[in-house]
């Protein structure tokens, strides 16, 4: 990082904090009893939690006919919600990794809860490959062990089994990843603890005492990690994105999926973060260090992210009628105007049309709006990957099996249950770990206080310049 | 040192190889094909793979622009300058025109009355693939660019004259006109690249094409920019770019050639895995007829740069930057050969075979005799994968029309830069950009 900051810059943390105020003002939610909209949220999200265990359980007894899946469309909710929280799971690491590649400062402000966000939706998009297999008590066949089945071993080759490599890969470095940069902010919250609460941070903490050995070996094995999991978020939508594409199906097999693939997960994982950032922020009282800077530079990934999906869906439409073929011309003339229209209007204008507002600052920088786009882009990327899966198989070759799906009582319940799940563990979260990255942010507070940079900047190298004027 | 000039010996030079260039270009047209198929795809093939490295540095530099990037700017010239070659883009682009006007040249198998009569494919795409939308994505849409490409340059050198602290023209202009080319560029240059360069293999399709011939440009542009940075430094210019920015701009071509390998594979493992033969066409006769280029092609590209580049220490000198940079770029220029060639040398095939195929045909009713040579020339036709002269290997010739392009280009450049200082002392990030530290 460049000592020497522009003051075109906005600052990054607000309100002339000092050291000590940083280490106040994070470890605080932590440390006091939960509001009353705490403890409201949680125990909503744990009633979704449980209703989606009971719909789970009820699926695993009574079997996946409870659900509306049939001959023709194999796959409906269950690979829909599995791609939706797979993408989600992509901000996070992104923000960390790539971000701290590139050395962006901003990302200090929400690395921490993204990364957790990955974590708990990775968990949340593991759950459906294991239930929609069905008989879920020889779910151990997944795994490729040498066992006593003969010839029967898993497919090295399909891409589904890349999948489960893939994720499990993702979801141990992106764990290792929030892990550590975890360990000294649980050691700044043990030193401020005491009885039960400071042996509890002592042992998350690994005796972390703050030496510059222990600082050392920290930057290095981010660094280290960051570098790995760079490649990792590329390539889990990549593998997700070949399940569709290494098919012959028309509308699934088609070359731009890896990279549009990866570019809608970062897409919605943004949305993701968004949302849970301005509630955070404003329930947490952190809004001096997730700024309206911070909000913006996330828009604009959004926009950049949403337009780029919307390049690819009009590539994949152009070159659809480009090819001549007229099962691929086909495929697509049934998205937009098939069955299930109302599910590509619903993907076109929630994640190409409606990002275009954050054209304007105005918009990047207004609060209400952040948050509706990003429930809308929650939405439409939800309904980009009902579009690419129920549709396209809803129509096949043969016409005489022709269907239509839409699901039962026990899918959506499965449905609401993840998000019981993920926000009960969200919940859990803010209330155990610093939700803004104590170190880091400290680590900024020079280049990017704003008693140091900006305005505050000009005025000083003002001052000094005339200053050296005068002398001369 | 922040005004370059031109020196004599450097113009020797640079017209020496321009000179080179034609000379090997008017070769070329002598002893080729009756087509001339060999002299109009190196025309082609030089002139797609500069003009779109001049696109790419126009929109890596109204990306910086937008995405608040401070460490390039001390030499952020380099890109305007660069941007400005679309001039010479269109141009150059207009040549190969106006032949697929007067059918001076047979590049492009859509280009033929008579096979889109004769093909239902290429009849379907005849509303894309036809001379009108040709000319308007080659000149319209490329003049579009150059305008971006010369209000950027404007309103950087206009901010040269502010005052300390004025970042008005920074933030008010120079955003909103980057801000407006990213997604102009970025929806119309697949388009260009459809026509210019899929168009070739005129039943073939991929959706991903144009963001791989994209992401190759690119990194071309990063190797380009690294090589002149090197030249302009030994001449005692840019004394404020160290190893630090050398660093940066490797990790940017490390990263990038890992893309582009990442953007290879996605293409080619999904075409073969899905074995549909009008997809795999593509890469099988690559495979077949072109091993060379093709293995080559991802050891120059992917392999070479991402072992080298992988350790720090390389990227921060300037020596192995250099020869890794020259080899890149010259890799690049090779994977737009094999994007090109093959189609080429195929249509030409096609054309001089079936065009002597119903010729004969007549004659081989009349006479037994005949039917032996309307076979021969079947056969011709169907082997012609054994080596073609400048198809199945770029030949000296090639390279020499390369050089000149390349000439060409530096030319063109250097001159664009000798019009402003080198550093433009009133950006706003300058001072990060003086003080860049990698750590």
């Amino acid at each position: 990082m460049s000592a020497v900051v522009s003051p075109i810059r906005e600052p990054l943390i607000t309100g002339h904090k000092d050291y000590h105020q940083i280490t106040e003002d994070i470890c605080a939610p932590s440390e006091r009893t939960p509001s009353v909209a705490w403890v409201v949220a949680f125990l909503v999200a744990v009633s979704l939690l449980s209703f989606g265990i009971f719909c789970i359980l009820w699926t695993i007894w009574f079997g996946i006919g409870t659900w509306n899946l049939n001959r023709t469309i194999g796959w409906g909710w269950d690979i829909t919600n599995f791609v939706w929280w797979i993408g989600i799971g992509h901000a996070g690491t992104l923000i960390s990794a790539i971000l701290l590649l590139f050395r962006q400062k901003w990302r200090t402000g929400v690395n921490r809860a993204a990364e957790a966000m990955t974590i708990f939706a990775v968990l949340c998009a593991a759950l459906f490959p294991g239930i929609h297999v069905g008989r879920i008590w020889v779910v151990f066949y997944f795994f490729p062990y040498p066992n006593t089945r003969g010839p029967l071993w898993v497919n090295f080759n399909s891409p589904l089994l890349w999948d489960l490599f893939a994720i499990s890969t993702y979801f141990t470095v992106s764990l290792l990843f929030w892990y550590t940069g975890l360990v000294p902010d649980f050691a700044t919250l043990r030193d401020r603890a005491s009885g039960m609460r400071k042996k509890f941070y002592n042992y998350l903490s690994f005796g972390w005492t703050g030496a510059a050995k222990h600082w050392q070996r920290f930057e290095s094995l981010s660094l280290v990690l960051a570098g790995l999991a760079t490649p990792l978020v590329l390539s889990v939508h990549t593998i997700v994105s070949f399940d569709f594409a290494t098919s012959v199906i028309p509308g699934w097999h088609t070359t731009i999926f890896p990279p549009y693939f990866v570019a809608g997960a970062i897409f919605s994982g943004f949305a993701m973060v968004l949302t849970l950032m301005v509630i955070t922020r404003k329930i947490l009282k952190l809004e001096d260090y997730i700024t309206i800077e911070h909000i913006d530079s996330m828009n604009k990934v959004i926009l950049l992210t949403g337009t780029i999906v919307g390049v690819a869906y009009l590539t994949e439409l152009f070159i659809a009628w480009y090819s001549g073929y007229i099962y691929e011309q086909f495929a697509f003339l049934n998205r937009v105007q098939g069955i299930y229209w109302w599910a590509y209007i619903g993907m076109m204008s929630c994640n190409v049309l409606s990002p275009q507002i954050f054209w304007s600052s105005k918009m990047r920088r207004n609060i209400t709006v952040t948050f509706l786009m990003s429930i809308f882009v929650n939405i439409g990327m939800w309904f980009e990957r009902f579009v690419i899966i129920p549709t396209t198989l809803a129509r096949d070759y043969l016409p005489s099996s022709w269907s239509y799906y839409s699901p039962t009582w026990v899918e959506i319940g499965i449905f609401l249950g993840t998000l019981g799940i993920f926000f009960t563990l969200y919940l859990i979260f803010t209330r155990v770990a610093p939700v803004v990255a104590i170190a880091e942010v400290k680590a900024i507070l020079k280049s990017a206080g704003d008693q140091y940079t900006g305005e505050a900047m000009k005025k000083s190298h003002a001052a000094h310049d005339s200053h050296l004027e005068h002398g001369h | 040192m922040n005004q370059f000039t031109l020196v004599g010996r450097e113009r020797t030079i640079l017209f020496s190889f321009m000179i080179l260039g034609l000379v090997c270009m008017g070769i070329t047209f002598i002893v080729d094909d009756e087509f001339h198929s060999r002299f109009w795809s190196n025309f082609l093939h030089n002139s797609v793979f500069f003009t779109g490295i001049a696109f790419l540095a126009l929109m890596f530099l109204c990306a910086n622009v937008i995405a608040l990037s401070g460490w390039h700017v001390v030499f952020k010239r380099l890109w305007e300058a660069y941007a400005q070659f679309l001039l010479v883009g269109i141009i150059l682009m207009t040549v190969v025109v106006i032949g697929v006007w007067f059918h001076a040249h047979h590049l492009y198998h859509w280009a033929d009355a008579e096979s889109v009569a004769n093909d239902e494919i290429l009849e379907g795409k005849s509303g894309f693939l036809n001379p009108v939308m040709y000319t308007i994505f080659s000149i319209i849409v490329v003049g579009v660019w150059y305008f971006f490409a010369t209000k950027m340059r404007a309103l950087s050198i206009e901010e040269d004259g502010v005052a300390k602290y004025d970042f008005s023209i920074h933030k008010k202009k120079m955003k909103t006109w980057a801000s407006w080319f990213l997604p102009i560029g970025g929806f119309t240059s697949a388009a260009v690249i459809w026509q210019w360069i899929m168009s070739i293999d005129a039943h073939w399709y991929s959706t991903l094409f144009a963001w791989y011939c994209t992401i190759s440009w690119f990194v071309s542009m990063l190797c380009i920019t690294v090589l002149t940075l090197i030249y302009l430094k030994s001449r005692g210019f840019y004394e404020q770019v160290d190893a630090n920015h050398f660093h940066d701009l490797g990790k940017y071509v490390f990263g990038f050639s890992v893309f582009w390998t990442y953007l290879w594979f996605s293409q080619y493992m999904l075409i073969w895995y899905g074995n549909i033969g009008e997809e795999t066409i593509y890469f099988h006769q690559r495979l077949e007829q072109y091993p060379v280029l093709f293995y080559g092609n991802l050891i120059v590209n992917f392999v070479l740069p991402f072992f080298v580049l992988l350790r720090n220490d390389t990227k921060r000198k300037m020596g192995v930057m250099a020869v890794i940079c020259s080899i890149v770029l010259f890799g690049h220029w090779v994977d737009y050969f094999l994007m090109i060639k093959p189609g080429v040398l195929h249509t030409a095939h096609e054309l001089l075979g079936h065009g002597g195929h119903s010729a004969l045909m007549g004659a081989a009713e009349a006479i037994p005799v005949g039917h032996q040579v309307a076979a021969d020339a079947q056969a011709h036709a169907e082997h012609a994968s054994n080596f073609v002269s400048g198809f199945s290997l770029p030949g000296l010739l090639e390279v020499g029309t390369f050089l000149g392009f390349a000439a060409l280009f530096v030319f063109f450049f250097m001159r664009q830069l000798e019009q402003a200082p080198l550093v433009p002392e009133r950006d706003p990030y300058i001072d990060e950009s003086l003080h860049h530290h990698v750590v």
